[in-house]
């Protein structure tokens, strides 16, 4: 079932009560608010994930609660809750979703070390996995928003989520955060999306969350092998080039950028070799959509 | 109204303590148990541990996959901070460099040294280290030269640690990031229950193959119920419980006719009956101990009855974590009654107000400083 | 004073086209090191070494031109290598 046939009343009763328990790829997540806002958010932002199945275990429980501020007494605060703790200061209540989105977030870096976290977008092509590390400029987020409505299967923009034994990734596609300058482009290049409120004055500037196509949601639980590594970096005028990057360089990349290698131990150490070992590694310098989409298509065409 | 919050309560609080009792049962939970159980070994810090004797039993393989999955991670966090901690004691020891200064290692690194059952899975992140006083200032300079560096503090923070408490600041590698407390005392010098280090250093044991120290068997566990029951404020502590039991059985099996004996006496020796006493009562209420009640009748100092009325109402209910979408507002007035009685134990009342006040300005003004000295 | 790499014999090595990866399991870090940085390392596994015997073996092993800043250069790097707990002072030369 998904959370598109629930009525916005029958979703509040969820959300108000014992919890919206809902689908994120391999997690299944527990949400709880009494936010009229937020409520209204997820129905439509929410209306492609699937509900978790009766008596199935829920990994994360999440609050998003009204706070009081001593010192800002008149001020609409909400604050981000998991299992009793506040990981995030309180933020105006226009900030719920986000807040609610990297909460999650936090919570799976923070606590998930049975898959190795690279702090990288995923997308597949052809069967395998494609992908974009995050790195300063590397705009991977709106990268793979328009990847997704390109022939891309969407794995996720912010989490690289490999099974360190065997090497196969997991899709976790969740709403992405576009931020600032990017939103004009996807409002512009893809007005068939679904997009969220714009949200002013985050700590990453102004947001807006794009939600996944119905596809890469319902794909969500087949995983697939990775083969090419591109770091992309978005560069103002820039020429489209596509150049091989060192394995070592790559190495030092994905390790340094991920959330649990130095948890992982050994078992990290071997699964970052065997993956640059086993990939095609890029170098991507763009600024034109099109022009990136032909490189990357005729990488991923073989 | 009061009962059937009184039977919420007693309903998630004896899931974990069967858990904790019977690992072997748990491949019988339904997932609705599970789901609540991992939510409250979590809150507990205890999901390492649960996974450990799991993975001990071979039993990962028989839970559902969702709980294995996640205790798995918390056993991977687990085995990685002891790891830290185990080079950071190697790094110090190091740093030290053949300087003639006995180090006795406490607490979550020497039940790994010493390969304690309770050790498996267990979660610490800190190094601590006890020394002799006139030691102190050798170890802070020789570790300073070696790269590393006090915790930032304010000067309030500082001087309460020098003067009051009984701790230099923590000491921090900034590449690695483990924290090291150096202690020259096992207790607050100010606290009323004065503990003399000294004879704890001088029972102190060698550690088989090194060049490092760990308290004896009945110092060890004396000291684990000292820092339960007279330092801290237990919210949240079910896990020293834990250590303190697991430890007192497996210190029984390996001298099954002589080591409570050993422990009483020593208790009695020390004047550390008090802490002693709770900690057998309560493991024995909460873990199902199976030492005989006897034991402690033997202590010479034991808490008066009306102690014992407040301690057996207020103890089991912080703890115990509290259920995580039913918060209980008779476990939070509980744990106001031993977070004041922790302080009251630790420091002097003329010195506790302003201690507390200073807290609680901090809570609402975090960030700002009373320190005076950098604002004229 | 002699230097001694800690069981270097025993951490997994990659080579990367000339640039390495190292893993040490006591610590549980990974370490990138040039073709220079591991050479320094092999020579003190096969035999404990004093500085000077050190930048002699890396001088012919390398053909490097003489370089009066080279021995503390190598200087440098051994003491970060002993912060590491890579490599250890020792007495003799056994």
């Amino acid at each position: 079932m998904k959370v598109a046939q629930l009525s916005l009343n029958e979703l509040r009763a969820l959300l108000v009560g014992p919890g919206l328990r809902v689908k994120a790829g391999p997690f299944n997540l527990s949400i709880r608010t009494r936010l009229p806002s937020l409520i209204r958010q997820l129905h439509s932002l929410y209306s492609r994930y699937s509900l978790v199945e009766e008596d199935e275990i829920v990994e994360f429980h999440v609050q998003v609660i009204p706070r009081r501020s001593v010192r800002r007494p008149f001020a609409r605060l909400i604050q981000f809750e998991v299992d009793g703790r506040f990981p995030f200061p309180p933020v105006p209540l226009e900030q719920a979703l986000a807040t609610l989105e990297w909460g999650v977030n936090l919570v799976i870096a923070a606590r998930i070390n049975h898959f190795l976290l690279f702090h990288s977008a995923a997308v597949e092509r052809n069967g395998h996995v494609l992908l974009l590390p995050a790195w300063p400029g590397s705009g991977k987020t709106t990268l793979s928003a328009m990847l997704m409505y390109h022939g891309y299967r969407l794995f996720s923009d912010e989490f690289g989520l490999m099974e360190p034994q065997s090497g196969e990734f997991y899709p976790l596609p969740r709403l992405m955060p576009l931020k600032n300058q990017s939103i004009e482009v996807v409002r512009n290049r893809l007005p068939e999306a679904m997009l969220g409120p714009e949200i002013p004055g985050t700590l990453k500037g102004t947001v807006v969350h794009i939600c996944p196509t119905q596809a890469s949601i319902e794909q969500s639980d087949e995983t697939a092998r990775p083969r090419w590594i591109v770091f992309p970096k978005w560069s103002a005028g820039a020429a489209v080039r596509l150049e091989p990057l060192p394995q070592s360089e790559a190495f030092l990349l994905l390790a340094t950028n991920a959330f649990n290698y130095e948890v992982l131990g050994k078992t990290a150490f071997n699964a970052v070799t065997n993956l640059v070992r086993g990939c095609e590694c890029r170098k991507l310098v763009y600024s034109d959509f099109d022009e990136a989409l032909a490189v990357l298509n005729a990488l991923t065409d073989g | 109204m009061a009962d059937c919050e009184k039977n919420i309560r007693a309903e998630h609080h004896q899931l974990l303590l069967e858990a904790i009792a019977q690992p072997a049962d748990l491949v019988n939970y339904n997932n609705q148990q599970w789901e609540l159980l991992l939510r409250l070994a979590r809150r507990a810090q205890l999901s390492g541990y649960l996974a450990a004797r799991l993975e001990k039993g071979g039993m990962l393989g028989s839970i559902p996959l969702r709980a294995a999955n996640l205790l798995h991670s918390s056993l991977i966090q687990a085995k990685k901070q002891q790891q830290s901690v185990n080079w950071e004691l190697n790094r110090v020891i190091w740093a030290l460099d053949g300087r003639e200064v006995p180090l006795i290692v406490l607490k979550g690194m020497a039940y790994l040294l010493l390969d304690l059952p309770n050790a498996a899975g267990r979660i610490f992140a800190d190094l601590d280290l006890l020394v002799s006083k006139e030691d102190l200032n050798q170890i802070e300079s020789s570790l300073l030269e070696k790269g590393w560096q006090h915790h930032a503090l304010t000067d309030y923070d500082e001087r309460y640690y020098r003067e009051w408490s009984h701790e230099i600041p923590a000491l921090v590698h900034p590449e690695r990031g483990v924290e090291v407390d150096v202690h020259h005392t096992l207790s607050s010098p100010l606290g009323k229950l004065k503990i003399d280090p000294l004879p704890f250093r001088k029972a102190a044991v060698r550690v088989q193959g090194k060049d490092i120290y760990v308290l004896n068997p009945e110092d060890m566990l004396l000291h684990c119920a000292v820092n339960l029951f007279q330092n801290n404020e237990l919210a949240d502590d079910l896990r020293h419980l834990v250590d303190f039991n697991e430890m007192l059985q497996f210190f029984i099996y390996r001298q099954p006719d002589v080591f409570q004996q050993k422990l009483i006496e020593r208790a009695n020796q020390l004047e550390l009956g008090n802490p002693l006493f709770y900690s057998l009562y309560f493991s024995r209420l909460l873990l199902r101990s199976p030492v005989s009640t006897d034991l402690e009748q033997q202590l010479d100092r034991k808490p008066g009855w009306i102690a014992r009325h407040v301690m057996h109402y207020c103890v089991p209910l912080a703890l115990l974590p509290q259920h995580p979408d039913q918060p209980s507002k008779r476990a939070v007035l509980a744990r106001l009654v031993l977070y004041l009685r922790s302080h009251w134990l630790r420091m002097p009342l003329y010195r506790l107000l302003p201690h507390l006040t200073y807290k609680f300005y901090l809570s609402v003004f975090p960030g700002r400083s009373t320190d005076t000295g950098h604002n004229r | 004073m002699f230097w001694k790499a800690c069981n270097f014999s025993s951490l997994p090595v990659e080579n990367w086209n000339g640039e390495f990866t190292v893993f040490q399991p006591e610590s549980g870090k990974t370490h990138f090191l040039n073709e220079m940085g591991l050479k320094i390392l092999i020579i003190l596994d096969q035999s404990p070494a004093s500085l000077d015997t050190l930048c002699q073996k890396l001088s012919e092993y390398f053909t490097l031109q003489p370089d009066v800043q080279f021995p503390g250069q190598i200087a440098r790097t051994l003491q970060r290598y002993e912060a590491l707990g890579l490599i250890a002072r020792v007495k003799e030369s056994e």
